[in-house]
């Protein structure tokens, strides 16, 4: 509308030198260029009613949110359950066989170019607390060698789509498009910040026991792992 | 007709061009049986979208097709044209980078229903069950890992500018949600200006150039993609601002001599070579045997390209 408006003002303007009966011829015509497109622009309003009509209803069938709250109890703590191996042990075969690892204890789409994602259950120490970060993590030493072998997440703010990735009864196919996938991974971070990670303490971790059921992406091997977790315990003060 | 003389086929070896030559071309290529893939894509002023079509056209003469290499300049109207050319000609199927995620349904669906499957590349379309495969970035994952870096060197505060690419590309409105769902996590991170530059670099110049007149205390620039980074970094040093951080997305040849020249602070890698050459091969497997992708939607993951990695860095690719 403000386009064809501007263009009949222009020619009005451009024209505006000319002799009056002309003038007049002009001016009918940029009426009635102006007026064209203003007609079909009332088509579009139309349009963008039924779409506006349409968008809320889908905004309401999409809701990553609720999707992940009805399917933690009965489908991704299960899940984790059954698939998650013990942390040394999915960490070494990882290294040795990634494909091995990936197989026993992951989930990757089968098309594309995805790292895996590992589930594992670990138990150590925390030797380290990085709290001062939104991004907030621990270090934990499952080893008992003083070392942190495992960072964990704390959030609140939490990287990655790592328990969306981890889920084999998740798939891209079954979104719109990436922007409602990445709203529904970060529907997980969300959740478990909420749900699992708000009521921690954020000092005096170090020394404590931890246990944490989580996954971590193989996306850069060789890296100390970095694990988003689903659940996790937290012992008492040493 | 000016789309005629983009088009280029491979027998077209020779620079003897005219429609009667090409079709004379066209002849002796059906002669030869040789199947044909047609590689649609914008226009290939932006080096990612050549690296692209240059990855799917020599993986498609490795697998023994002729090939036809058009552009559609990001106009939907262009685009459909492209596929009634690619449809008339016979071709087996289509690799598209495409002029739109809602305006792309229709002309795929096209192909689809003329028997030519369409394998979509870097871009989705807004409908599955339309083209046989959509092979994207995972933009949100790089998106972050981008806005990591950037965060890290702003240090953790200050004002920055974000350049949004084309609205109606989803990878546009992907690369923003995963930019801010790190940099709003950090209270001291302030944009003072969010505005497209459709993915052009002299566009990305002159906005710049205008932000900076607007609000000169900014300390970084995040951009959506290369040639807009491109587009800032040189609006920035023109005005003698090379303080300011800037941190791309693509992995382009461009930013990488940046970044190594002190410039451009980082960008994030998209497998876009190996993408387009994915996408052959799943055409390929389809036009032999049937076999359509295991999934539609696929994901190929982005790496952070900065100081320590970008001399590895080659036409979209990573060097071992």
């Amino acid at each position: 509308m403000e386009v064809s408006r501007a263009r009949g003002s222009d020619s009005r303007a451009r024209l505006s030198l000319k002799k009056k009966n002309l003038m007049r011829w002009v001016s009918v015509l940029a009426t009635v260029m102006a007026g064209a497109p203003l007609c079909s622009c009332r088509f579009i309003p139309t349009a963008d009613v039924q779409s506006l009509a349409a968008g809320p209803s889908q905004e309401k069938a999409f809701d990553p949110d609720k999707m992940v709250a009805s399917d933690w109890a009965g489908k991704v703590i299960p899940y984790f359950e059954k698939k998650a191996g013990p942390f040394a042990e999915v960490r070494d075969l990882a290294a040795k066989s990634p494909e091995e690892a990936g197989a026993r204890f992951g989930y990757r789409p089968k098309s594309g170019e995805v790292p895996w994602t590992l589930m594992v259950k670990l138990e150590g120490i925390v030797v380290e607390a990085n709290t001062e970060s939104r991004a907030a993590t621990i270090g934990v030493d499952t080893t008992g060698k003083g070392k942190a072998d495992a960072t964990v997440q704390i959030g609140p703010a939490l990287r990655g789509t790592t328990i969306r990735d981890a889920l084999d009864f998740v798939s891209f196919n079954d979104f719109t498009n990436q922007i409602d996938f990445a709203r529904y991974g970060k529907a997980f971070n969300l959740y478990v910040d909420h749900e699992v990670l708000e009521k921690l303490p954020r000092d005096a971790l170090i020394g404590r026991k931890v246990a944490v059921t989580g996954a971590y992406s193989l996306s850069s091997p060789g890296e100390t792992p970095l694990v988003t977790p689903v659940e996790i315990t937290l012992g008492p003060k040493p | 007709m000016p789309q005629k003389d983009r088009e280029v086929t491979v027998n077209l070896r020779h620079t003897m061009a005219g429609a009667l030559f090409a079709s004379a071309a066209l002849l002796i290529s059906s002669a030869h049986a040789a199947d044909l893939i047609a590689i649609i894509t914008p226009s290939h002023d932006n080096p990612f979208f050549k690296a692209e079509a240059d990855g799917a056209e020599a993986k498609a003469k490795e697998l023994g097709y002729d090939v036809l290499s058009l552009v559609h300049d990001d106009d939907a109207n262009k685009q459909s044209e492209l596929i009634d050319t690619a449809i008339a000609r016979g071709a087996k199927a289509i690799i598209l980078d495409n002029a739109g995620a809602d305006a792309t349904v229709a002309a795929v669906k096209k192909a689809k229903d003329a028997g030519v499957p369409s394998f979509l590349i870097d871009r989705e379309i807004n409908a599955s069950g339309v083209a046989l495969a959509q092979i994207v970035s995972n933009n949100y994952q790089g998106a972050q890992l981008g806005a990591q870096k950037f965060v890290k060197l702003m240090g953790e505060k200050g004002n920055f500018v974000e350049l949004v690419g084309k609205e109606s590309d989803t990878n546009a409105g992907i690369r923003s949600k995963g930019y801010h769902d790190v940099i709003d996590d950090y209270p001291d991170m302030k944009m003072v200006s969010r505005q497209s530059a459709n993915w052009s670099q002299p566009e990305a110049f002159s906005k710049m150039e205008s932000i900076l007149q607007a609000s000169p205390n900014i300390k970084g620039v995040i951009s959506g993609n290369d040639t807009m980074a491109m587009g800032a970094e040189a609006a920035l040093k023109a005005a003698g601002r090379k303080d300011v951080i800037v941190v791309g997305f693509d992995g382009s040849n461009d930013v990488r001599d940046s970044i190594m020249q002190g410039g451009i602070k980082a960008t994030v890698l998209q497998p876009a070579y190996q993408g387009a050459q994915l996408a052959v091969e799943q055409a390929d497997a389809y036009v032999k045997t049937k076999t359509a992708p295991k999934s539609e939607k696929q994901l190929m993951d982005c790496v952070l390209i900065d100081d320590s990695n970008a001399g590895k860095l080659e036409t979209f690719q990573l060097k071992p």
